[in-house]
């Protein structure tokens, strides 16, 4: 990890003695690979648009300090660590610890994971691991007491083994394969009620009715700061750009949650005067577009500013990086802490639309919803290239969409950014084909 | 006189087309891209003017497309090389009777798109990031073999025995089983031939992937090389129009897009002044 910078441009000589010193002292932070890949690609976030949002500072900053510059956020006390949104968030903060998702987004850490995996294999996963192996790995996660890994696709569940060898202690929350049949429901609240003695032997506290509530009542706030920011993006003209709405999400990742709240509250009433003063954030006929498929995650936010760059708008996603993330409250009135437990449990299942299940009629029922209530023009689907569950749902998701007439765009790709020419193409060629779509309808 | 400039910068060749004030076309020029993007499109654009007798400031506006459409400043505005395929494929299909699917092989991509009946694209689909099936698997073929590329078809019809299959799809590998088939005594004609079916298989799945719908066009660079264009006429099972400037039709199409664009632009002047 952190390794020596390659250089490749020539510089000028320099004094013998100098480059002795170079060699026993670690490098400073902000010039390794993985520091500046992430500030090329936040100086993209900020600096390719007008006039963002005062409020993002907030974010931009906490990217900067995080990322570039390689400031801990580990949390006092007991850290789990969750590669997926399967893992029910709110059990870990009802029993005192913190939870911080470790999916990966760096292309640095892609390299050094592609280790462990064959060479067709999802850009994410090969990250997470990158990062895992790695002795001081960025962001700055602190010692993990546990890494949650719900058993979803094929290399997450082999990946559990990978991470078990390198020393972390995994607990593999156990996940069925469809999600419609009642023996899957039972299955899968035995496997949230033994994560929660896991979590108790874990952190030595117990679950009670009373931290369950509170618990809740937390990430209730964050959820419901989360829909007035979705709400936002209703609006058109654009007042909200998508790049953002990733990195907001993005944040809740690792971010303390209170804070995040806080900032997001900020946001949304920044936002509203926005509104309210007509300030636009992209042009009136710019292209409207759903994103779905494989999550952007920081700094791989390539093929949503792509999009952004070239004039269109990303107004809505369908991701586990951003809205399948949020957007599904958890409102629990049941009585009983066991009822409360189960009712959970339901909650991180049915309203999933993630490949990974057999039958996923509900991901294409809420991409035509998405598209209807954002009033999109198009839908740019992404694939990671060897997430065989996206490329395999490409179809029925094309068809679904075609028969609405609504156009899509397939990419197939990964953190490498060597494409980024030939992606630039397709996304022209593809706003600009729903433009002339729009002008001739009109 | 009015005159309106496309500017097509691709991976391997410069095209450049001119259109007068009634869309019709002026005249096209195709130069090598080199390493020197920007020095040769401006100079490939500036043999084109002398050729014809215009003068720059006589060219009202330009839209350039192809893969260093951002880096040339001059030009008034950029388009993606799809949507310029479409306009220029439409425009010159109309002679043919109409044109809705377009197969373009490029120096590095190959693009299958449908466009609808006013020549905007519907739905595309391109390679991925790979060499194989595009001119640049030709040029690699014709180095290996020691022939020029515009020779390419005439080996094709020269073939006496069926093409020999050529299996790798890339392009790397596909040079060394080139290099095997001349080790093993087999003719050129007959390895020429298989080259240009393994690019035709290529191309027709990518076709099949937008859909085929009457007529087919196929353009680019390649589209200059009967064998290959009668490989993937074999392998479609239907005859294609080819135009007899495959290289310039996306230059035409930006070209026909910039006398649109300036005369939009300046109605709306004329609405504003009113």
């Amino acid at each position: 990890m952190n390794g020596p910078l390659k250089t490749t441009t020539p510089v000028a000589p320099v004094p013998a003695a100098t480059i002795v010193t170079a060699k026993t002292e670690p490098l400073p932070f902000g010039r390794t690979k993985q520091a500046q890949e992430a500030e090329r690609a936040l100086n993209h976030i900020i600096d390719d648009f007008d006039d963002n949002p005062k409020a993002m500072h907030y974010f931009y900053d906490l990217f900067r300090r995080v990322y570039c510059r390689g400031e801990s956020i580990a949390a006092a006390g007991i850290r789990i660590g969750t590669t997926c949104i399967h893992a029910p968030e709110e059990l870990v903060y009802a029993m005192g610890a913190t939870p911080v998702r470790l999916c990966n987004g760096s292309y640095h850490y892609d390299q050094i994971g592609a280790d462990f995996m064959p060479a067709k294999s999802c850009s994410l996963v090969k990250a997470t691991l990158g990062m895992l192996c790695s002795e001081n790995p960025v962001p700055r996660v602190g010692k993990l007491d546990l890494v949650v890994n719900p058993t979803t696709c094929d290399q997450k569940k082999k990946a559990s083994a990978m991470l078990q060898e390198m020393g972390h202690p995994v607990f593999d929350l156990e996940l069925p394969n469809v999600k419609e049949s009642e023996a899957s429901r039972v299955y899968w609240r035995r496997s949230v009620r033994q994560f929660v003695e896991e979590l108790r032997r874990v952190t030595g506290r117990k679950l009670t009715r009373r931290n369950l509530k509170a618990a809740m009542a937390r990430t209730q706030r964050a959820e419901k700061a989360f829909r007035v920011l979705d709400g936002f993006r209703r609006a058109s003209p654009s007042v909200f750009l998508g790049k953002d709405a990733f990195l907001v999400v993005n944040a809740y990742f690792f971010d303390e949650l209170d804070r995040w709240c806080e900032a997001v509250e900020a946001l949304n009433a920044e936002l509203g005067e926005r509104l309210e003063k007509a300030i636009r954030a992209a042009q009136k006929k710019a292209p409207r577009i759903v994103f779905t498929g494989s999550p952007p995650i920081f700094p791989n936010l390539k093929l949503p500013l792509l999009i952004e760059r070239a004039g269109g708008v990303v107004v809505s996603d369908e991701t586990c990086s951003a809205n399948r993330m949020l957007y599904d409250m958890t409102a629990i009135d049941e009585w009983l802490l066991n009822d409360m437990v189960d009712s959970l449990a339901d909650k991180y299942l049915k309203p999933c639309t993630c490949p990974i299940f057999t039958k996923n009629e509900d991901r294409r029922r809420r991409l035509l919803e998405l598209v209807t209530k954002f009033s999109a023009d198009g839908v740019v689907y992404q694939a990671f290239a060897g997430c065989q569950v996206y490329e395999m749902e490409q179809r029925s998701v094309a068809q679904t969409l075609n028969e609405k007439g609504v156009p899509m765009l397939y990419i197939e790709t990964d953190y490498s950014p060597d494409d980024e020419g030939q992606l630039s193409t397709r996304v022209e060629a593809f706003l600009e084909s729903i433009k002339t779509r729009k002008r001739n309808r009109a | 006189m009015n005159y309106y400039a496309g500017l097509d910068i691709g991976s391997t060749a410069i095209k450049v087309a001119l259109v007068d004030e009634d869309g019709k076309l002026a005249g096209a020029h195709v130069a090598a891209s080199g390493s020197l993007f920007y020095k040769n499109a401006k100079e490939a654009f500036e043999t084109l003017l002398a050729k014809l007798g215009v003068e720059r400031r006589d060219v009202r506006y330009m839209i350039a497309t192809g893969y260093g459409r951002k880096l040339y400043k001059e030009a008034d505005d950029s388009i993606s090389e799809i949507t310029a395929n479409g306009i220029g494929a439409h425009e010159v299909g109309k002679a043919h009777g109409g044109v809705r699917t377009i197969i373009n092989i490029g120096g590095q991509d190959s693009k299958a798109i449908q466009i609808d009946s006013h020549g905007g694209v519907t739905h595309f689909v391109m390679n991925d990031k790979c060499a194989a099936g595009t001119g640049r698997f030709l040029d690699v073929a014709a180095r290996n073999l020691e022939i020029d590329l515009d020779e390419l078809g005439d080996y094709h019809f020269a073939a006496v025995a069926a093409p020999l299959t050529i299996n790798s799809t890339c392009t790397v590998f596909a040079e060394s089983e080139i290099i095997g088939l001349l080790a093993n005594g087999h003719g050129k004609g007959e390895i020429i031939a298989g080259i240009h079916h393994s690019i035709a298989k290529r191309t027709v799945r990518l076709a099949k992937k937008v859909g085929l719908e009457d007529r087919v066009y196929f353009d680019g660079g390649p589209a200059l090389n009967r064998g290959l264009v009668a490989a993937i006429q074999e392998e479609l099972g239907r005859e294609m129009v080819v135009p007899k400037h495959p290289q310039t039709t996306t230059a035409f199409g930006a070209a026909i897009l910039a006398r649109s664009e300036f005369l939009a632009e300046e109605r709306e002047f004329v609405a504003d002044d009113a």
